[in-house]
């Protein structure tokens, strides 16, 4: 059964993630492998990932989409804490770099316009922290997100550390 | 490590069985519940089932009540509860319903801090987090003055009576000026 549809857009598609999209994984997430991790166990975790999402997706927890842009893997979105009884859900964007910020926005937008036509989801948020860059942040708003709460202190990074996460929302209107 | 409280005027204390009809007293009186986003209980037996949550949240560490009792007529006038541990992040989410009449400053601060105190000094929680409607007139105030801090808002968290719920949120963190501050004081 297929749990991940593909959603096409102008300038690309959203496309369930495959095997041979394995090293584009490792790619995205390697830009925030922790220090000591080896690239093997990047890469058990990746493959793990892939199981994952197939889960996630048949229990409609979540979802994640490869973004394919001129026939190549380019980037990640992904839907996590999807609530389908309050009909929202928390996004989240890793886009390589040659992807490019028009093709991130259409992307956020076709997912949103989608998940509401076939889930009727309303609420869709995101949270940036300082690490993820200015720039996935200004993708978003492109997107339509405004910024709602700073959450202090609202991830932990380490024994004693946390970090502020900026939480941002689109909220459609109600059918 | 002991989860009862008590303060100059109120016992904080877990409920026992013979507090279902005290429980039911608090909890179907539609002002205490007014800024809550939920309906009064119209049966004894919503507060027996209530209780059996209570229990069964604690048992898997996922939250902690209390009920407030006043030491000198005894009287339950409260529920004070730390909801949504999230052990990883260090947080969770304070919960008070309170009789009307005791919603002032000096008895919100006096319930709080030994509350704040278990959660902050004995639990090693970090952000504890009050969630709020607007519409309530007392509480935005009254924890700005005890010291919470306004993060923002949270935009349609959920849906009750065919409205869409936003609430504002409002956090104190253990290092924060105003807690450390209250714990020399020994009171928010």
């Amino acid at each position: 059964m297929k749990f991940v549809p593909e959603v096409e857009f102008s300038t690309g598609l959203l496309r369930p993630l495959r095997e041979d999209d394995l090293p584009t994984i490792v790619k995205i997430y390697q830009k925030s492998m922790p220090a000591g991790q080896s690239q093997e166990a990047v890469e058990e975790q990746a493959k793990r990932l892939l199981n994952l999402a197939v889960q996630m997706a048949a229990t409609q927890r979540g979802l994640m989409w490869a973004i394919e842009s001129e026939g190549v893997m380019q980037g990640m979105l992904s839907l996590y804490d999807w609530q389908p009884t309050t009909l929202k859900t928390l996004m989240k964007l890793d886009a390589l770099e040659s992807l490019s910020v028009d093709c991130q926005v259409q992307c956020i937008e076709a997912a949103i316009e989608f998940l509401q036509g076939k889930y009727h989801l309303r609420n869709f948020s995101y949270q940036w922290v300082e690490n993820d860059g200015e720039g996935v942040k200004d993708v978003f708003i492109q997107a339509g997100f405004t910024q709602q709460a700073v959450l202090r202190d609202g991830r932990r990074t380490g024994q004693d550390s946390y970090i502020d996460v900026t939480l941002m929302s689109r909220i459609l209107e109600t059918e | 490590m002991d989860w009862n409280k008590k303060t100059d005027q109120y016992y904080i204390r877990f409920a026992h069985e013979s507090d279902i009809e005290p429980m039911y007293q608090l909890l179907s009186d539609p002002e205490v519940v007014r800024y809550h986003p939920k309906n009064a209980m119209v049966v004894e037996a919503q507060a027996m089932d209530e209780a059996r949550r209570m229990v069964m949240q604690f048992e898997a560490k996922e939250a902690a009540f209390w009920l407030v009792e006043e030491k000198v007529s005894g009287d339950v006038i409260g529920r004070i509860a730390l909801k949504h541990f999230n052990w990883v992040q260090g947080s969770a989410e304070l919960q008070l319903d309170l009789k009307p009449a005791a919603r002032n400053r000096d008895n919100v601060a006096e319930i709080l801090f030994p509350v704040l105190c278990l959660a902050f000094e004995e639990l090693a929680l970090h952000r504890i987090e009050w969630l709020l409607l607007k519409e309530d007139p007392v509480m935005p105030d009254m924890l700005a003055d005890i010291g919470f801090h306004h993060d923002g808002q949270l935009p349609s968290f959920y849906e009750f009576e065919g409205q869409w719920i936003d609430y504002q949120v409002y956090s104190l963190l253990q290092n924060d000026k105003s807690w450390q501050s209250a714990l020399l004081a020994d009171k928010l």
